[in-house]
């Protein structure tokens, strides 16, 4: 459940982050920002989640 | 006195310089400026649509409704500023601070507000084990729209295609 939420999160923000971007002038270069930037979403979530695990608190 | 050829050149280069070149994107009208900014706050990607951006205003409206509604869905709350006499700013600061992002999503907000959606108490809000997610995602909705904003602002004055 919560990784679903996380991906549709990083989804939305993606794309509007992708078409907002004013150095990416062709489709295929927001494309491929969009997708990074949905990767990086989901890569420092999942670091982030292994990191703080095992702290209690 | 210069050589013809070169007082020519020097001449190309200062309006070079100047101009702008033709394929430059340019400021829109001041009236099309204010009304595409203000009907990107109201309804995401409107403005974008009045700029004649077709294809993103509709990406904007679909992800950013869609974002909005979603969270509504998953029980999300709406805030509005709580008075708090003990405070020092006399407002739950918190309650400020949410209702100012969730604002930023426009007539979605304010229609979903006065429809009496996600105006549920807190505490039966909170009871839903999505109540915070529906929060983030309502919230989402309205930081980016705050973007989408600015994006508009910028192709309206030139700033970007």
């Amino acid at each position: 459940m919560h990784v679903l939420m996380m991906s549709m999160y990083a989804a939305m923000a993606a794309v509007v982050l992708a078409a907002v971007d004013p150095k990416s002038d062709t489709t295929r270069q927001r494309v491929l920002h969009g997708l990074k930037i949905f990767g990086s979403f989901l890569g420092i979530g999942l670091i982030l989640s292994w990191v703080l695990f095992p702290i209690p608190w | 006195m210069q050589p013809r050829d070169a007082l020519t050149e020097n001449l190309a280069t200062h309006f070079t310089d100047r101009s702008i070149p033709y394929n430059e994107p340019r400021p829109f009208p001041i009236a099309r400026r204010t009304a595409a900014v203000t009907l990107a706050w109201l309804v995401p990607g409107a403005g974008h649509l009045v700029l004649g951006k077709r294809g993103r205003a509709l990406i904007f409206f679909l992800t950013i409704t869609g974002a909005f509604v979603f969270g509504l869905g998953l029980n999300g709350h709406l805030y509005w500023p709580t008075p708090d006499p003990t405070a020092s700013f006399r407002f739950d600061l918190i309650t400020v601070l949410w209702f100012f992002t969730q604002i930023g999503s426009g007539l979605c907000y304010v229609v979903s507000y006065v429809m009496g959606f996600g105006t549920a108490p807190i505490p039966q809000a909170a009871a839903s084990p999505t109540f915070e997610y529906g929060n983030t995602f309502i919230i989402l909705a309205g930081l980016l729209n705050y973007l989408v904003i600015h994006d508009a602002f910028d192709i309206a004055a030139g700033r970007k295609r």
